[in-house]
C-alpha cells in the first residue's frame, strides 16, 4: 500500500493545524469561566488591554461593535448573561506572544454570581421522568415513538426482562489538538484550521458571527485525527473575532489539558430497556434513554432520535415504545464520538439480548438470527431494509467462535455482539476530475483526517474506474472559496458518498474520451510519465484526444456529484420529536475472548475478530487498518475510558494518565473478516467503514465477561472494580 | 531556599485543574562535585533533578516555581555496588540499569519486579531511585519493596552525612524527611532476600497502581515483612499481616490469615482510581499472591 501523504508526515513536513504560523501573527488565549453555572455581571477587560504585548481583548460587550447584528443571538460567541459550564470561554485576548496572551487572559477577573449547577443526570431525575417532563426546563430534546400494542404484549408475555444500563463520558483523544489561524482582510474573513468539515465550519462560524458564508473562507490543514471532535466550528469564531478586533492574524490553539476540559466529548447516559417475550419470540420492547447533553446538544433531535433507534434495531420487534430525553447539564456541550452513541446503545441492547437468550436457554447467536433484519424486512418505522449482511456476519462469527471454543482455557469467556449502523448518510458532495497528459487530479473540498479515506480512498475509486495507477492520481486540496462543496469527513460517508462522486465523474470522463475516439475506451494507462487510452484497437496517447483548450488550460475537466436518498419512515409512529430513515444498512459483528481474574475482576481481551458488512472492499489495507483502529478504540470504551466529574462540574481526569486509552499491551490480535456482497450505495457497492468497527466492541466484551464469570456488568467501562461488584464480591461506596 | 522535594511537599496550592499555562523558562546547571551540587541546590529558586521525568509535569501543575534547574547527573552517584551483605544503589542510577543487572533479579526478585513495574522502558532509562524517593508518591511502585526490605537512605548535606531508615524518611504523600539543601546519595538494602512485588492497575501498561504489595524476608528479621502501597498517603508496613508470617515457608492457613489481616484497622483512600472497599479486596488478594511468588520452594529432599 502506498499513501501519498506518508513521506511528508513521516518526515515532519506535513503542516497540521497546530503547525500553522503566518508573519505578523498574534497569539490568542481564551478566558475561562471559573464556575459551572453563573450569572454574568461584568467581564471587565480594560485592565488587561494595557498589559504587556496585548493587542486586543474581546468579551461579550464587544460583540455588537465587532459583528453584524452582534452575531447570532442564540449562539453568541461569548455568553452575555449566563455561564453554562465550567471553563466556558467568556472572553479572549490576543498578544505578541503566547505567554503574554495567557498572562492577560489569566488576569481577567470576571464578576460572576455563582448559581446552583446540575452535573449529574440522576440529580435531575432520580426516577424516570414521565411525559410531563418533556416540556420542562432543561429538556433540550424529547423524542417519543410507538407502534403496535406494546402494553398488550407485555401483559401476555411469558417473560419480561427489564434492565438499566449506564454509560460514561468519553473523549475522542485525537492526537492533534484543535488549532487555527484567523485573519480578516478586505472584508473577507479567513481561517486556516484543522477540521473534518471545512464547509461545515464555514456554515457554522458564519452563523455564529452573523456574517455571510460568502465572506468567510475556510482552509483546512492536515488533520491529526478527528473521531467526531473536529466536525463543527469550535475555536474558529473566537480566533476570527480576535483577528477582527486586532486587525492582524491571530493563532488560537488548545493544549491537551484544554482538549480534555473543553473538547466536545460524549457525555453519560442512562438506558432502560424492557423486552416482552412469548415462547422465544420478542413480542414487544420499551426503551427509555436519558442523555446528558451538557450545555447543548448539536443536532439535538437528530442525536436523540437517531441514538434511541439503536436500542430496537436491527431486530424484528412487532410492537415498541421508545422515549428519549436530552437533559441539559452544566458540562461542556455534548460532542459526537465515532459512531455517535451507537457503541453505548449497542452495549445496552446487545447485553440485554444475551441476557434474554440466557434466560430462554437459547444460544445467543441463534437468538439473534431468529430476530435479525434481512433485506426487505420493515424497520421499526416501516422503512424497507436494504441489502444487509448482519445474518452472514453473525454466521461467520458463529463459525469462528466454535473454533475458539476448542482451545480456550477454562475460565475464559467468549462474547459476540451485533452492531448496526446506517452509513453513507444522505448529505451531498461534489468532486471535479481534471485529466491531463501527465496526471489525473481529484479536486475536492475535504482534507485527509488520518484514516486515509480522502488521500487513499478517493484515489482507489479512481484507480478502479479508470485503470490508472495511484502514482498518476493526485488529490488536490483548496479552500472553501474554490473547492467543490462537500459536507464533511464524518458519518462513514467519505468513500461511500464522495467516492461515489469520484466514481461518477470518472465514468463521465471515460465516456467523453469514448465519444472522441468513436469507440468506448477500455481503460487508461500510465507509462513513462504519460497517460494513454487503451481501446480495443490499441493504445492512444491522451494528448491526441485533448482539445487545444484542454491542453493549455489544465486538462479535461468533468464533475461528479452525489446526493444520498435515504428511504422514508412511517411518521404515524412518531409521537414527539424527529426520527430519521436509514441509508445503507451496515452490520458490524464483533467477537472476543476474555480472561477475567476472578479475584480482582481484571479483564484481559486475549483475541478478537471483526466481521464487517462492507459491501465491497475498495482498498484492503485501508479497510483492515480502519477496522483494527476501531476495535482498539472500542476496547478503550469497553474497559478503561471514562470521564470523571466532580459534583461541582470539574473534570477530575483531564489528561492521558487518568483517562486511559488502550496501549498496544491491551490490544489483542484482531482478525478482520470482510463480509462482501450486500451492496451499498457507495462506489462499486461499498458501504461506509469509518464508524462501524467501534460499535459492537464494548457489548462483545461485556458479553464475554458475563460468559466468563456469570456476572453481568451494567455500566461502561467494565473496570475491574465494576466486575467484582457484579460478582457480588464487593460492597460499599464506589469510586470518588 | 528551595529544593525540588521541599517545594513539592509544602506547596499546597498546586492547581491541577488550571487549564492553559504560560511556558516556563529556567536556567540549567550540572555541577560535577557534591560540594558544588549542595551549594547549587541551596540557592533560592533552585530545583534539583536526576532523571527529571516529572519536571515539566510539575511545572505544568504549578507544584514548583523554580527558575534554576540543578541536574545531579554530573555527580558520581550512578553506582550499583555490593558490600557487607548490602546492595547500594546510587541515587542517580537510572532504574533500567538496576533492571538489567543480572544479579538483582536473582538476589532481590521483589526489587527487580518493582523496578520493572515503573512506567515503560524509555522512562526507566531516565528515572532514578533517588528521584522516586524524594517524590514519595503514595502509589509509587518502588517504595513498598524498599520498605519491606528495610532500606536505608544515605543523605548528604552542607553540614555532613546521615543515614535514615526509609520508614522514618517517608512522612506522607509527597513529603519526606529531607531538609532544604540536603540530597540523597544512595539507598541500600540487605541482600539476598526472598521478595516479591505485585500490583493492580486500571490499565496494566503505563498506569499508576491502585494497590501495590511487596513482601520480603530480610536476614535477621523474625518474619516476612509486608508493605502496602497506594492505600494511604504513604506506603506502610502491615504488622497485622506480618505476625502470621514467622516461618520462612508459612503454612497455607497462615498466608490466608495474613492476607485477611493485612488491611485490618486501616482506613484506605477512596479516589478516582479505586474505592476503599476495592483497595481492601486488592490488598488481601495481592498479599497472598506476593507471598506465593516470594516464598522459596522446599529444597528437594
Amino acid at each position: 500500500m502506498t499513501r501519498s501523504d506518508g513521506p511528508a508526515k513521516l518526515e515532519g513536513r506535513a503542516e497540521f493545524g497546530t503547525d500553522v504560523e503566518v508573519p505578523g501573527m498574534l497569539w490568542g488565549a481564551l478566558v475561562y469561566a471559573p464556575v459551572a453555572h453563573g450569572r454574568i455581571r461584568r467581564v471587565p477587560l480594560s485592565g488587561v488591554r494595557s498589559m504587556p504585548g496585548v493587542a486586543a481583548a474581546v468579551g461579550p460587550d464587544d460583540l455588537d461593535r465587532l459583528l453584524p447584528g452582534g452575531g447570532d443571538r442564540n449562539r453568541p460567541v461569548f455568553p452575555r448573561t449566563e455561564v453554562m459550564y465550567r471553563n466556558q470561554p467568556i472572553a479572549a485576548v490576543a498578544a505578541r506572544t503566547a505567554s503574554e496572551a495567557r498572562a492577560a487572559a489569566d488576569a481577567v477577573r470576571a464578576d460572576i454570581e455563582e448559581l446552583p449547577a446540575l452535573i449529574d443526570l440522576e440529580t435531575r431525575f432520580p426516577e424516570w421522568p414521565g411525559p410531563e417532563a418533556a416540556r420542562s426546563e432543561g429538556i433540550i430534546a424529547h423524542v417519543h415513538a410507538r407502534h403496535g400494542d406494546p402494553d398488550g404484549a407485555f401483559r401476555s408475555a411469558d417473560l419480561v426482562l427489564t434492565e438499566t444500563y449506564r454509560t460514561s463520558g468519553i473523549h475522542q483523544v485525537a492526537i492533534e489538538p484543535h488549532a487555527c489561524v484567523a485573519r480578516v482582510d478586505g472584508g473577507v474573513w479567513h481561517v486556516t484550521t484543522t477540521t473534518q468539515t471545512p464547509f461545515g465550519v464555514r456554515e457554522d462560524a458564519a452563523e455564529i458571527l452573523g456574517i455571510r458564508e460568502a465572506d468567510l473562507v475556510v482552509e483546512g490543514t492536515w488533520v491529526g485525527g478527528g473521531f467526531g471532535g473536529k466536525g463543527a466550528a469550535f475555536l474558529e469564531p473566537y480566533a476570527l473575532l480576535l483577528a477582527a478586533a486586532a486587525g492582524r492574524p491571530v493563532r488560537l490553539g488548545f493544549g491537551y489539558r484544554e482538549e480534555f476540559l473543553l473538547g466536545r466529548s460524549t457525555l453519560p447516559s442512562i438506558i432502560r430497556i424492557e423486552t416482552a417475550v412469548s415462547g422465544r419470540r420478542i413480542e414487544a420492547r420499551r426503551v427509555r434513554l436519558l442523555l446528558d447533553s451538557g450545555a447543548s446538544l448539536p443536532g439535538r433531535d437528530f442525536a436523540t432520535g437517531y441514538s434511541i433507534g439503536f436500542l430496537l434495531g436491527p431486530y424484528k420487534i412487532p410492537a415498541f415504545e421508545m422515549e428519549g430525553y436530552a437533559v441539559r447539564t452544566n458540562k461542556p456541550p455534548f460532542g459526537p464520538h465515532r459512531a455517535p452513541f451507537a457503541p453505548q446503545c449497542v452495549f445496552a441492547l446487545e447485553s440485554h439480548m444475551d441476557e434474554l437468550a440466557r434466560r430462554l436457554a437459547v444460544d445467543p447467536i441463534a437468538f439473534r438470527l431468529e430476530h435479525v433484519w434481512a433485506e426487505g424486512d420493515p424497520t421499526q418505522f416501516g422503512q424497507r431494509v436494504g441489502p444487509f449482511g448482519a445474518r452472514a456476519a453473525l454466521e461467520a462469527a458463529r463459525a469462528r467462535i466454535a473454533a475458539w471454543r476448542t482451545d480456550a482455557p477454562a475460565g475464559h469467556g467468549i462474547g459476540v455482539a451485533l452492531g448496526f449502523w446506517s452509513t453513507g448518510t444522505g448529505a451531498g458532495g461534489e468532486t471535479r476530475l481534471r485529466l491531463s497528459e501527465r496526471e489525473l487530479v481529484i479536486e475536492q473540498g475535504e482534507r485527509e483526517i488520518g484514516s486515509g479515506s480522502v488521500i487513499r480512498g478517493l484515489v482507489a475509486v479512481a484507480e478502479r474506474v479508470t485503470g490508472l495507477p495511484a502514482e498518476s492520481i493526485r488529490v488536490a486540496y483548496s479552500d472553501t472559496s474554490t473547492a467543490p462543496y462537500d459536507t464533511g469527513v464524518f458519518g462513514s460517508r467519505t468513500v461511500g458518498a464522495l467516492g461515489q462522486a469520484v466514481e461518477k465523474a470518472a465514468k463521465t470522463l471515460l465516456g467523453i474520451l469514448g465519444e472522441r475516439l468513436g469507440t468506448p475506451p477500455v481503460r487508461l494507462e500510465f507509462a513513462e510519465g504519460r497517460i494513454a487510452v487503451l481501446t480495443n484497437k490499441g493504445l492512444r496517447g491522451l494528448e491526441t484526444l485533448l482539445t487545444d483548450t484542454e491542453r493549455t488550460a489544465g486538462g479535461l475537466l468533468v464533475g461528479g456529484r452525489h446526493f444520498g436518498t435515504p428511504g422514508t419512515i412511517d411518521e404515524s409512529r412518531v409521537l414527539d420529536g424527529t426520527f430519521y430513515p436509514y441509508s445503507d444498512f451496515t452490520a458490524a459483528v464483533h467477537a472476543c475472548e476474555v480472561n477475567v481474574d476472578p479475584e480482582t475482576g481484571a479483564v484481559r481481551v486475549v483475541r478478537s475478530a471483526a466481521f464487517h458488512d462492507v459491501g465491497v472492499v475498495v482498498d484492503r489495507p485501508m479497510a483492515v487498518a480502519q477496522i483494527e483502529g476501531g476495535v482498539a478504540m472500542g476496547l478503550g470504551e469497553a474497559l478503561t475510558e471514562e470521564a470523571l466529574w466532580s459534583s461541582d462540574g470539574r473534570l477530575l481526569n483531564p489528561g492521558l494518565l487518568d483517562y486511559r486509552i488502550p496501549t498496544l499491551g491491551e490490544v489483542p490480535s484482531i482478525e478482520v473478516v470482510p463480509i462482501e456482497g450486500f451492496l451499498g450505495a457507495g462506489p462499486f457497492g461499498a458501504k461506509g467503514l469509518g464508524e462501524p468497527p467501534v460499535i459492537a466492541v464494548p457489548a462483545a466484551v461485556a458479553n464475554a465477561v458475563a460468559a466468563a464469570t456469570g456476572a453481568r456488568v451494567f455500566e461502561l467501562p467494565l473496570t475491574a472494580e465494576r466486575v467484582v461488584r457484579a460478582l457480588k464480591r464487593l460492597e460499599g461506596p464506589a469510586r470518588a | 531556599m528551595r529544593v525540588y522535594l521541599a517545594s513539592v511537599a509544602t506547596d499546597g496550592k498546586a492547581n491541577s485543574h488550571a487549564l492553559a499555562r504560560p511556558p516556563v523558562t529556567f536556567s540549567f546547571v550540572q555541577p560535577t562535585s557534591v560540594e558544588a551540587a549542595l551549594r547549587a541546590v541551596g540557592t533560592p529558586g533552585s530545583v534539583a533533578i536526576a532523571g527529571g521525568t516529572d519536571l515539566l509535569l510539575d511545572f505544568d501543575n504549578q507544584r514548583i516555581a523554580a527558575d534554576r534547574v540543578v541536574s545531579l547527573n554530573g555527580l558520581p552517584w550512578k553506582h550499583l555496588t555490593r558490600a557487607g551483605g548490602r546492595l547500594v544503589v546510587g541515587s542517580t542510577l537510572p532504574l533500567r540499569r538496576i533492571e538489567l543487572d543480572p544479579r538483582v533479579a536473582v538476589d532481590l526478585p521483589g526489587l527487580y519486579q518493582s523496578v520493572h513495574a515503573v512506567g515503560g522502558v524509555p522512562l526507566r532509562h531516565r528515572a532514578t531511585m533517588g528521584g522516586n524517593l524524594v517524590r514519595a508518591s503514595p502509589a509509587s511502585d518502588l517504595l513498598p519493596v524498599l520498605l519491606a526490605l528495610e532500606a536505608t537512605v544515605h543523605i548528604v548535606g552542607a553540614y555532613g552525612s546521615r543515614a535514615s531508615s526509609l520508614d522514618d524518611f517517608l512522612r506522607g504523600s509527597r513529603s519526606v524527611d529531607l531538609a532544604p539543601g540536603e540530597l540523597i546519595e544512595s539507598v541500600s538494602v540487605p541482600y539476598p532476600a526472598p521478595s516479591a512485588y505485585v500490583w493492580q492497575r486500571v490499565r496494566p501498561a503505563k498506569d499508576i497502581s491502585q494497590v501495590g504489595v511487596a513482601v520480603a524476608r530480610v536476614p535477621g528479621a523474625g518474619h516476612w515483612n509486608v508493605a502496602l502501597g497506594g492505600v494511604v498517603p504513604r506506603p506502610i508496613r502491615s504488622p497485622s499481616a506480618e505476625r502470621h508470617l514467622t516461618r520462612l515457608r508459612p503454612k497455607a492457613e497462615e498466608i490466608t490469615r495474613a492476607a485477611e489481616a493485612a488491611s485490618e484497622g486501616v482506613a484506605f483512600a477512596t479516589d478516582r482510581r479505586a474505592s476503599e472497599a476495592y483497595r481492601h479486596l486488592l490488598v488481601s488478594v495481592l498479599v497472598r499472591r506476593a507471598l506465593d511468588k516470594a516464598i522459596p520452594p522446599e529444597a528437594p529432599s
